[in-house]
């Protein structure tokens, strides 16, 4: 019973009521809201940022952050479009920008887990650095006109309703589970997010560790660049443009430390419904834009502050009672002497 | 263990979940409030025929039908999106219409994502019609398109889908050939038969609109009439007031001979009068291209801003709605050669862009140039 309580009262709990909440309300004042196709535009809308957001799970739980792959992103969507648009064949382009993915990856895992520089500083410079050779790369210019099969892939349904982008999320969501949840992997990357010194003085390799997260971070967010590509079906310099702070947004409000080692995937998977659910609702409510950006804004404020002032409550009242404690053995001491 | 289940209980709660949203049946949804009245004549579902060429009548739309709206401006917060508005109003008002006239838009950061999410949305919330300034170039084709195949008519005005797929026809401001010459005919007055270096700060590098009228210009310079004046640069300040205020001040610094900055732009004319005025450089650079009276009239009486041109965009707002109107209501079926009734404007016709190869558009026009005489009437 009381484990039960407990649960309900975890942030993982919260989530889920606060998405039982937005849903209702949702659907009381929005009926087209419950309409399966409606909850397929909900997640395609920004399907590829919620790709991006399982890894990022992975490298914040790590006690590390990665702020380039928005630019990665852009750059892989760029590479893709400027390939094609070179003649060369899709599938090709598609490897290429994967593989450059792979190398933006490793190019900040390098720097960080070898070289010791922190990956705030490290991944500011990829995010300015990645965005600068997209736009090197593909101008002023807007590439599109890609072959109908690529488009597709963005923008039809594959199986039943749910199109490629869609099936390939619930295929990485698992595998993400399972890997970060239920294998060893996944409890070194808790170990070191916890405490990193620690764990490389138990003979974890750590560098090794970091550097592999980093470069499936770059291969994923390149990834998720071209099915951008793909759904959008053109591709300019600014593409994914911002798309890190959203990813970030998920992953906190997910009940992710950002100072690393604690958190897990199914509370990012709640913050990611609650989120594109509350989206969803207040664009078919129409509201604008502005307001939107607020009420996502003061989530992520409080999905911060909450769980720090539940801390320091509870500390406080601990200290309390600690207090309470020695108060009250000082008296009878005094009384029997 | 205790973690692995509790792993696992939300791991099964969140797919229950997913699966009570994704699975509920659409009929048991209220009807929604937005049902097209029956009155309204069944909108085509294919795409129009180019041989169905209307015979000439002048269509007026049947007023008081039940027709829910979305004016999608490219963000919120520019004046002259707020002024098309007031024009869709006094259509929307004129027109009785019985549905609801939406004015909704993006943050300027969160433009090309959201205009594409509103677009999407439009469909799911019965929406028959979107009026749409594109701010996402070809981006938003696809999404476009989608609308339009579930019954949801996309009018863009101010500026196009640049390869017209997805679109029903495009409210052009003014001819796009015009607007060139407007603008290279200004920099002659202003810079005087011996000429000078200009730069044009435009917008972003992907709007249609800014795009064509500066190769239009282009066009235009290349007469000998307009020998003398050279363009020597084109920089974006994405309609953003700081970065184009720092681009002006950037196309300075990067060019000690320039004479005159030319934005195509009403926040980057703006943006660009403030700095030459705050750097003390009027004398120097002058500023032209196309304004709001009501921003630029300061700087046009100071002499920093000589001469802007502009159009109405209350009027373009207006136009746009009754186009939108008559296509949604199916008594437009949006093809060449089709002729309209928009209230106090009179009658246009829809015809080919000359802009772009398939696209539709109705032409608006014309200009007003506005000097130290007329800003403030």
């Amino acid at each position: 019973m009381k484990a039960k309580l407990r649960r309900l009262l975890s942030w993982e709990g919260l989530l889920l009521a606060i998405l039982v909440l937005v849903a209702a309300v949702n659907a009381n004042l929005a009926p087209a809201y419950v309409s399966l196709n409606n909850q397929i535009n909900l997640f395609q809308l920004s399907i590829e940022k919620i790709i991006v957001a399982l890894v990022m799970t992975f490298i914040i739980i790590n006690g590390e952050i990665d702020l380039s792959v928005a630019s990665v992103m852009g750059l892989a969507a760029c590479i893709v479009a400027v390939l094609f648009d070179r003649g060369v064949p899709m599938e090709w382009a598609i490897v290429v920008a994967l593989l450059a993915g792979v190398l933006c990856g490793a190019f900040n895992g390098f720097w960080v887990a070898y070289v010791g520089l922190p990956s705030l500083a490290v991944t500011l410079a990829g995010m300015i650095g990645f965005r600068g050779v997209a736009r090197i790369l593909i101008e002023d210019r807007s590439i599109g006109g890609f072959p109908a099969w690529f488009t597709a892939l963005g923008q039809q349904p594959l199986i039943g309703p749910f199109p490629f982008s869609l099936i390939l999320f619930a295929l990485l969501f698992t595998l993400a589970l399972i890997v970060l949840q239920y294998s060893g992997v996944g409890r070194l990357v808790y170990v070191i997010g916890h405490n990193a010194a620690v764990a490389r003085y138990s003979g974890i390799d750590v560098p090794r560790l970091k550097l592999g997260l980093f470069i499936a971070s770059g291969l994923v967010a390149a990834l998720a660049g071209v099915l951008l590509a793909a759904r959008l079906g053109a591709v300019r310099g600014n593409t994914a443009d911002g798309f890190e702070l959203d990813i970030i947004t998920m992953v906190l409000l997910g009940g992710v430390s950002i100072f690393g080692g604690t958190g897990n995937l199914a509370g990012v998977g709640l913050s990611i419904l609650v989120i594109l659910n509350l989206r969803n609702g207040m664009s078919l409510l129409n509201v604008t834009g502005n307001v939107q950006t607020g009420v996502v804004g003061m989530l992520l404020i409080l999905s911060v502050l909450l769980p720090n002032l539940a801390q320091m409550a509870r500390e406080r009242w601990q200290r309390r009672a600690v207090q309470r404690k020695e108060v009250q053995t000082g008296v009878e001491t005094s009384v029997s002497s | 263990m205790q973690a692995t289940k509790r792993h696992l209980f939300f791991a099964v709660t969140l797919i229950i979940a997913l699966l009570l949203a994704a699975c509920t049946p659409q009929s048991q949804t209220p009807a929604p409030t937005s049902a097209p009245a029956p009155t309204s004549a069944p909108a085509p579902t294919s795409a129009p025929a180019p041989t169905t060429a209307p015979t000439g009548g002048v269509v007026s739309a049947t007023p008081g039908l039940d027709i829910n709206m979305i004016l999608l401006p490219k963000f919120l917060g520019i004046a002259v999106f707020d002024q098309a508005y007031e024009g869709a109003k006094e259509a929307h008002a004129e027109l009785g219409n019985k549905g609801n006239l939406i004015f909704t838009g993006p943050t300027a950061e969160n433009s090309v994502a959201g205009q594409i999410e509103t677009l999407t949305n439009a469909a799911t919330q019965g929406v028959k019609a979107v009026m749409l300034s594109n701010n996402a170039g070809d981006q938003i084709a696809a999404a476009a398109q989608a609308a339009q195949a579930a019954g949801v008519k996309v009018v863009t005005w101010d500026s196009p889908i640049p390869s017209a797929q997805g679109e029903s026809v495009f409210v052009a401001q003014v001819d796009f050939n015009e607007t060139g010459r407007v603008m290279a005919d200004m920099a002659l007055s202003i810079l005087g038969p011996q000429g000078g270096e200009f730069a044009i700060l435009s917008a972003s590098p992907d709007a249609a609109n800014q795009n064509a009228w500066i190769a239009s210009m282009k066009q235009v310079l290349a007469e000998p009439k307009y020998a003398n004046l050279k363009l020597v640069d084109t920089v974006y300040g994405n309609d953003q007031s700081e970065e184009s205020y720092n681009q002006a001040l950037a196309l300075v610094d990067k060019y000690p001979n320039l004479k005159l900055i030319m934005a195509p732009t009403t926040v980057g004319i703006a943006a660009a009068a403030k700095a030459m005025t705050d750097e003390g450089l009027c004398d120097k650079v002058k500023v032209s291209g196309l304004g709001l009276p009501s921003e630029m009239a300061s700087y046009t009486l100071s002499g920093c801003a000589p001469q802007f041109a502009l159009w109405s965009f209350k009027d373009l707002g207006y136009l746009t709605y009754y186009l939108a109107y008559g296509l949604a209501t199916g008594q437009l079926q949006g093809v060449e050669g089709e002729r309209f009734n928009a209230g106090r404007m009179g009658s246009y016709t829809i015809e080919k862009d000359p802009t772009r190869p398939n696209g539709l558009r109705v032409l608006m026009g014309p200009f007003t140039v506005y000097t130290a005489e007329n800003v403030n009437k």
